[in-house]
């Protein structure tokens, strides 16, 4: 197989594309979707601060990558979910890829914020994807209107787009279908939030971390086993596989006849009045936001957990006091 | 022989006798790009032949949370 554009010898096959390339014809196909996605949704202006997510994926890396390599103003935000046994190595993928490659980083250590995800798993009966997806991005909202970035950009691909339109679509949710996108305004305490990698597939992004020596963070989440979007997305693999182009033309077909029938609809029911939250200032229609009602469900659960009870207690008459010591 | 590393399982896989890329994704039932195929530090296209003695790291791509 060759290289469509140079005739070298092909690293990628793209079927969706019915195309091959050379890893430097690759590079400039790579770049060319992140630039063609940036400007047809005028994601970035001239000037402005990108926050850009970094999970430790190939997706959030390889993003990071190029939007610095395109000479846009980059800085990462890493969310640490205080799941033992995997986010440690999530953070050190990060922590390394940044230090690489002289870009800014922040962490947020959930566990700090009395939100880390083992606690939200055991005290919330709720989904604990569902949560923990509401607190990322309830961090990654409030980083970058705090520390003055005007734009948030996420690696979501088509892939993931496609899984959640999918899912949306399933369940009729007017709500989610009338702003899914890539890109969506800033408004109501909100920074502008970007998925310059939405024209690209997972196959893609992962062949452009391969090609340009990311070390990536692999290992699934210990907590994502059954979730949903993984069963779409081999469903949407397999229809991408019989009939190659499906992914984009569904969304790119969403985008301009479906989401403004949906955006039509919601603005025509009308929505609640966002203030900021009384506890942290990010916006809400409820009084304390989501997140922070998180917060105060593990924080009285916890304390009132008999098996945490008997562990201080245990603790307290297995040790001397320091009166039994003197 | 060749000698497959499935990631990121990390499981070890051999085979006596492959003739392409597109033979490897058959036998491990995967489609064209449900894993990169790497040998060394290249990349793999379907139609590549696969040599007595190769070894091959299977890479899928799809990310799981």
């Amino acid at each position: 197989m060759k290289c469509r554009r140079c005739k070298a010898p092909a690293e990628v096959a793209l079927p969706s594309h019915n195309t091959a390339f050379c890893r430097d014809c690759f590079a400039l196909f790579f770049s060319g979707q992140v630039e063609r996605a940036i400007r047809k949704h005028e994601m970035i202006a001239p000037g402005e601060r990108v926050l850009v997510a970094l999970s430790g994926g190939k997706d959030s890396l390889g993003l990071m990558l190029e939007l610095a390599r395109q000479g846009y103003d980059v800085a990462g935000l890493h969310v640490d979910l205080g799941i033992p046994g995997s986010s440690d190595a999530a953070r050190a993928k990060v922590q390394g890829f940044c230090d690489k490659h002289g870009l800014h980083l922040r962490v947020v250590e959930l566990a700090k914020e009395g939100l880390a995800i083992p606690d939200v798993k055991k005290y919330v009966k709720r989904p604990v994807c569902s949560a923990c997806g509401k607190i990322k991005r309830h961090w990654f909202n409030r980083v970058a209107l705090e520390d003055g970035y005007q734009v948030l950009a996420t690696g979501h691909n088509l892939d993931d787009e496609v899984a959640r339109l999918f899912a949306n679509t399933l369940r009729w949710d007017a709500g989610y279908l009338s702003d899914q996108g890539p890109c969506l305004p800033a408004e109501s305490g909100f920074a502008r939030k970007i998925k310059p990698l939405y024209r690209l597939s997972e196959f893609e992004t992962a062949c452009h971390a391969f090609l340009n020596g990311i070390d990536i963070h692999s290992a699934p989440c210990p907590y994502s086993g059954g979730a949903s979007f993984t069963h779409h997305k081999h469903l949407w693999a397999d229809l991408e596989y019989h009939s190659p182009g499906s992914k984009i033309a569904f969304y790119d077909g969403f985008l301009k006849r479906g989401r403004p029938a949906f955006a039509t609809q919601e603005r025509e029911s009308g929505g609640g009045e966002l203030a900021p939250c009384e506890r942290c200032g990010s916006p809400t229609s409820t009084g304390v936001c989501s997140v922070c009602r998180l917060a105060i469900t593990v924080a009285e659960r916890r304390a009132a957990d008999p098996e945490r009870q008997a562990g201080r207690a245990g603790i307290q008459t297995d040790q001397p006091s320091i009166l039994e010591k003197d | 022989m060749i000698t497959v590393l499935v990631e990121p399982e990390g499981h070890a896989l051999s085979f006596d006798r492959l003739n392409t890329v597109l033979m490897l994704q058959k036998r491990l039932d995967l489609r064209v790009n449900d894993a990169l195929i790497i040998r060394g530090d290249r990349l793999l296209t379907p139609d590549c032949r696969i040599e007595d003695g190769d070894e091959l790291r299977v890479r899928k791509v799809t990310s799981r949370g």
